[in-house]
């Protein structure tokens, strides 16, 4: 009746996890009876939950993306503190726990930390930006964010009823076959990936869609701000990789639950290709994850310098330079896997050549600073500490792109101080300098500067602390991976980490202060205007929040820097733009569908992994019924009155005029 | 949807700027509501087309009409139509100057599927070529 399931899968006789899953599992209680015993659930479902808002949904990716953020780095600092304690000696972790704790911690940032913080960003931004109303497919949109939260909730189950994998972030068979993996822990992976997987690729459909189609009158492809740009990039690299991860976990998953052979030892199997095959999406992927980012420094830099972005065409020519390049490299992931020189070299040499998209891009940053009027804020802040960091990532990159180099560094702490170094160097500064840049953008007051440039400091400095030794110890020839440890010259290196984590953790608990003080003193960091850093693209031309259709009337695009220019005209002849004329605005109702879907596909999911048959076909039944639903629905709209869109823009635009009339030229 | 009738109003707008050459979805086109027909007829005839190339692949290996050796290349080249039908009468690729987008895109998908399959092939025959399988090293103990 219940498959592989009963009591014993709960890990009654482990105190940690126990305890950590009860303080979570009361936490979750606690705020759903707050919820509802203080009224607020029919608001929560009707705003958030079935909200096909971009902004909203943004709002929420993002919300994951940091609850996800700080589970994982729960699993950070166990690692960490574990290494530290078990020199020549067994720690407080034991190794079955250990295995677990470093698989959920890569698998959790990449799939449901960076992930969602880029998409949320995207979604928040890149309409807005482009001067439109919202995403091409809304309630698509919406389908997407439930999924992947889908996957986030699946992992954590794992935390409580049964195990999770122990195959580390990617599961390399034979390992991840029955065979050697007989539990539970790799199915949940395979389909918490399996299900948040399908809800990125929607994302990047949703996004080329979007971006393809749906731009501003006037808005020309060489018009678009460079964050669309990168989330075009990203989302087209999303529809071209994420198929390739769902083929081979679904050929992983055919081994495991049909016995086939793909990737087994025996029977024809070659489990060489599915390390082949999931580095053919995993290297793309890296880049679905920093481009985005890149877009974000562009307009922070270019913002903060006071100054429009220097070499615009040539930063896109290496976005798509990188796009495609990006698809060319991969077996660097596996250079000591015994391919041949002249296969080594290949890619070797293909992999030093797309650090040079990177580096015109650093340069062009460099240049937009240069003679510009620099404002030291946090997002800034986050930008040249990006930039520093991303740097001596890159270059050990490239370093470990020299195949015999690679023979001594593979699998060693050096490769995973290297790609810490270019993703939370690059895609975390990225997704934290987008998050202090955009936050007043979607809930109308600033965040706290004050701690905003502790948490940047703490976070700088702890992450330095922590990856320096890592290098070093790495070319001490210390692997990846090790519950315990026997060799005294590692001992100060890892110490020294362990002390970094603590530095870090100061940051983490610096960016939690910052959230709860900004929200504390949000009238005094109230943004009126809806342009609070004398910002430059369109999306700086709404309110703060904007309201739910984001422009009254749709801009006319004339050039580079749509809001730039706006402003200035109005600023050299003092008055704001005529009225435009307000017409009704037809928006997409808010629907549960997304909602009821991945309610439906957590069904599905879970019992899969416990092997429930009848619930499999019930949750695939009810999330094809809720689709079926969705497609007979008649009345998708509902209307705006111009007199309503009218009243909200009015309000606007005598915030703006008395800003406007208080202008004293630009800010030192 | 709302977003289509923004699109309709965006290119109102945009009629009188000169670089009006938004570029329209296949279903999307602008026939009219009372030319349906020619829509019809397009899918009509793919199926037909579709229909010949499917049964001519499965009678053609029957027949000693192609060189025996040469039934694979053949196969391929009837699979390939196959493809050319069902993007041209399904899928509406065309080289008008509204399908760029979907000519683009359509390069895209080719050149990666190239590069993977193509990249995949070279490696695992390289590995295949420099790893021992497993009953050679077994013999070698022996």
């Amino acid at each position: 009746m219940l498959g592989k399931l009963s009591w014993d899968v709960i890990p009654f006789d482990q105190p940690l996890p126990m305890i950590a899953s009860a303080v979570v599992a009361l936490t979750i209680l606690g705020v759903l009876a707050w919820v509802f015993l203080a009224g607020h659930f029919p608001y929560l479902w009707r705003e958030w939950i079935t909200s096909v808002d971009h902004k909203r949904i943004g709002v929420m990716y993002t919300l994951l993306a940091l609850l996800m953020l700080l589970r994982g780095f729960s699993d950070a600092v166990m690692m960490r503190s574990q290494q530290a304690l078990a020199f020549q000696a067994p720690g407080y972790l034991p190794p079955d726990h250990f295995n677990q704790v470093f698989s959920a911690h890569g698998t959790i940032m990449i799939f449901f930390g960076a992930m969602p913080f880029v998409i949320g960003l995207m979604n928040l931004v890149v309409p807005l930006q482009l001067g439109v109303r919202d995403v091409a497919f809304p309630t698509l949109n919406s389908v997407s964010l439930w999924l992947t939260a889908t996957g986030a909730l699946l992992v954590n189950i794992s935390l409580v009823i049964g195990e999770f994998a122990r195959t580390g972030w990617l599961p390399y068979p034979p390992l991840s076959e029955t065979a050697y993996s007989p539990g539970v822990g790799v199915d949940y992976y395979l389909w918490a990936v399996q299900i948040a997987g399908v809800g990125t690729l929607l994302t990047g459909i949703n996004f080329v869609t979007t971006i393809l189609k749906m731009r501003a009158p006037g808005m020309s492809y060489l018009r678009m701000s460079m964050f669309c740009w990168t989330s075009l990039a990203a989302s087209l690299l999303i529809v071209a990789a994420f198929p390739i991860l769902t083929a081979t976990l679904a050929m992983l998953t055919l081994d495991r639950y049909f016995g086939f052979h793909f990737f087994t030892n025996e029977a024809g199997g070659n489990m060489l290709m599915f390390v082949n095959l999931i580095w053919a999406w995993g290297h793309p992927e890296v880049y679905i994850l920093v481009l985005p980012a890149f877009g974000i420094f562009s307009e922070v830099i270019s913002t903060f310098s006071s100054k429009p972005l220097f070499g615009y065409r040539s930063m896109v020519a290496a976005t798509l330079f990188i796009c495609i390049v990006s698809f060319m490299v991969w077996l660097h992931h596996f250079f000591t896997m015994g391919a041949g020189a002249d296969v080594n070299a290949a890619f070797g040499i293909a992999t030093s050549i797309i650090a040079v998209g990177t580096g015109v891009k650093i340069y062009n940053w460099m240049f937009t600073m240069y003679g510009g009027r620099i404002r030291f804020a946090t997002p800034m802040l986050w930008s040249l500490g990006f930039m520093v960091t991303f740097v001596i990532g890159g270059m050990t990159g490239v370093l470990l792109a020299v195949p015999p180099a690679d023979f001594l560094l593979h699998n060693s702490l050096f490769l995973v101080a290297h790609f810490h170094n270019v993703i939370i160097g690059g895609v975390l500064f990225g997704a934290f300098a987008g998050y202090t840049y955009w936050f007043p953008k979607a809930f109308g007051f600033r965040l706290h500067e004050g701690w905003g440039k502790l948490a940047f400091w703490l976070t700088l400095i702890g992450f330095y602390a922590t990856f320096v030794p890592l290098y070093a110890v790495g070319l001490l020839g210390m692997t990846r991976r090790m519950q315990h440890f026997d060799v005294p010259a590692w001992y100060p290196w890892v110490l020294v980490a362990g002390a970094g984590m603590i530095i870090t953790t100061a940051g983490v608990v610096a960016q939690i202060i910052q959230l709860v003080v900004s929200i504390r003193q949000r009238a005094a960091l109230r943004d009126s205007t809806g342009d609070p850093w004398d910002g430059r693209s369109l999306e700086w031309a709404t309110p703060s929040p904007p309201p739910v259709f984001n422009f009254a009337a749709l801009p006319h695009v004339e050039g580079e820097e749509p809001y730039w220019s706006i402003k200035q005209r109005a600023r050299e002849q003092n008055r704001l733009r005529d009225e435009p004329e307000y017409e009704p605005i037809e928006m997409p109702r808010n629907s549960p569908t997304g909602f009821i879907c991945a309610f439906f596909a957590t069904v599905m999911g879970f019992a899969l992994i416990w092997h429930i048959w009848w619930m499999v076909a019930l949750g695939a039944l009810g999330a094809f019924a809720t689709f079926v639903v969705f497609a007979w629905r008649d009345k998708p709209e509902y209307v705006i009155s111009a007199a309503e869109v009218a009243r909200i823009d009015r309000a606007n635009r005598s915030a703006r005029r008395e800003a406007l009339a208080t202008y004293t030229g630009p800010r030192p | 949807m709302s977003n289509a009738d923004d699109r309709h109003a965006q290119r109102r707008d945009t009629h009188d700027l000169e670089r009006y050459d938004i570029d329209t979805a296949p279903g999307d086109e602008y026939l009219g509501d009372t030319d349906v027909g020619s829509g019809l007829r397009g899918y009509v005839i793919g199926l037909g087309l579709a229909t010949l190339l499917t049964i001519a692949s499965f009678w053609l290996p029957g027949t000693d009409l192609v060189w025996a050796p040469g039934v694979p290349v053949a196969l391929v080249v009837l699979a390939i139509a196959q493809m050319g039908v069902h993007l041209v009468f399904f899928l509406h690729i065309t080289t008008g100057p509204d399908n760029t987008n979907n000519a683009l895109a359509l390069a895209f998908g080719v050149l990666i599927v190239v590069l993977v399959i193509g990249g995949s092939i070279w490696i695992m025959a390289n590995l295949d070529k420099n790893l021992m399988p497993m009953n050679a090293i077994m013999n070698m103990n022996r």
